[in-house]
């Protein structure tokens, strides 16, 4: 388990600084819609992982441990569009976004390490406001994670 | 050493990425996304419990396949470089509005549940409405700011 998230962690670092997304310029020349590439980039893995998943699915695909593949669905909510705003800010700022960040600083951009930082912060910072939050029922904005299964005719499922 | 070409292109490196996706649910069932990972530093660093360890590994592979990508094009070699930002932004400044721009995300991503890896390319690959409704939130706000940047910059980013 932990091998096959290092290979494909590994995979997918090496894609991220191979195709140029841990630049800032590459970044914000997608953000200012001045060149396309990354775009068409996102769409085109999208189109391949979807069709795949999907016949994985149908498939009944088990993972090597014997689990059923389950690729997850959840419904649209609040917190998807506030924090994905929230996201879309700080992703303008800083030109980077997790991935790319670390694969700057893997690249031997110092400047990443801010950027790390400022990501650890961030996320245990949203942590504990949740924590806080949780302890007063029914607030919208800060709506637990649901996750369902993909709809698939009559597959059964073990999770 | 240098045998990687400067820009990969997208039509290689997108389907590529779509295929690490796939790999990741085949394997071990689980969406591939990076901001859970930046969780796991969080609790490893303030010495709380550590959740999903396999997050960690991914982390550390990501970082392994990018330095590897850096190294077939010469590097890896420390720098301070921060494109047409760094042009502009003096470093004093430049690193508390990275650090700034990093907390932003990491707070939104949490709270969206997912960011450019986790919602916009494997989420959106398992047709998730979550995922959906995230990503077009979030570009559509980073192309906002961005033109918002570019206006009260002059024109210099």
């Amino acid at each position: 388990m932990n091998r096959s998230s290092l290979f494909v962690g590994a995979c997918f670092g090496f894609l991220i600084t191979a195709a140029g997304l841990n630049s800032y310029d590459v970044i914000h020349d997608m953000l200012l819609l001045r060149e396309l590439d990354v775009y068409l980039l996102m769409a085109s893995a999208v189109m391949t992982a979807a069709p795949l998943l999907l016949l994985l699915r149908r498939l009944q695909w088990r993972t090597p441990q014997g689990e059923t593949m389950v690729p997850r669905q959840a419904p649209a909510r609040l917190n998807n569009l506030l924090g994905g705003a929230t996201f879309g800010l700080g992703w303008a700022i800083a030109g980077t976004c997790p991935g790319p960040a670390l694969a700057m600083v893997a690249g031997g951009s110092l400047l990443g390490i801010p950027v790390m930082a400022g990501l650890v912060t961030g996320v245990f910072l949203f942590d504990r406001v949740a924590a806080r939050f949780r302890r007063t029922p029914s607030a919208p904005w800060s709506a637990p994670v649901r996750q369902t299964q993909l709809q698939s005719a009559g597959a059964e499922t073990e999770l | 050493l240098d045998i990687l070409p400067d820009r990969l292109a997208w039509y290689i490196a997108g389907p590529l990425i779509g295929l690490c996706v796939v790999a990741l649910y085949a394997l071990i069932n689980e969406r591939m996304g990076v901001t859970t990972s930046y969780r796991v530093v969080a609790q490893i660093v303030t010495r709380r419990p550590v959740q999903d360890l396999w997050r960690l590994w991914f982390f550390v592979g990501l970082a392994a396949g990018a330095f590897l990508a850096s190294a077939l094009r010469g590097g890896p070699r420390l720098n301070t470089d921060y494109g047409a930002l760094g042009a502009l932004v003096p470093l004093a400044l430049l690193v508390p509005v990275l650090f700034l721009g990093g907390l932003i995300s990491g707070f939104g991503a949490r709270w969206g549940n997912g960011c450019t890896s986790g919602h916009g390319i494997s989420g959106t690959s398992s047709l998730s409405p979550a995922s959906f409704v995230a990503t077009a939130t979030f570009v559509a706000t980073a192309v906002a700011i961005t033109f918002l940047i570019h206006g009260l910059t002059g024109g210099d980013l």
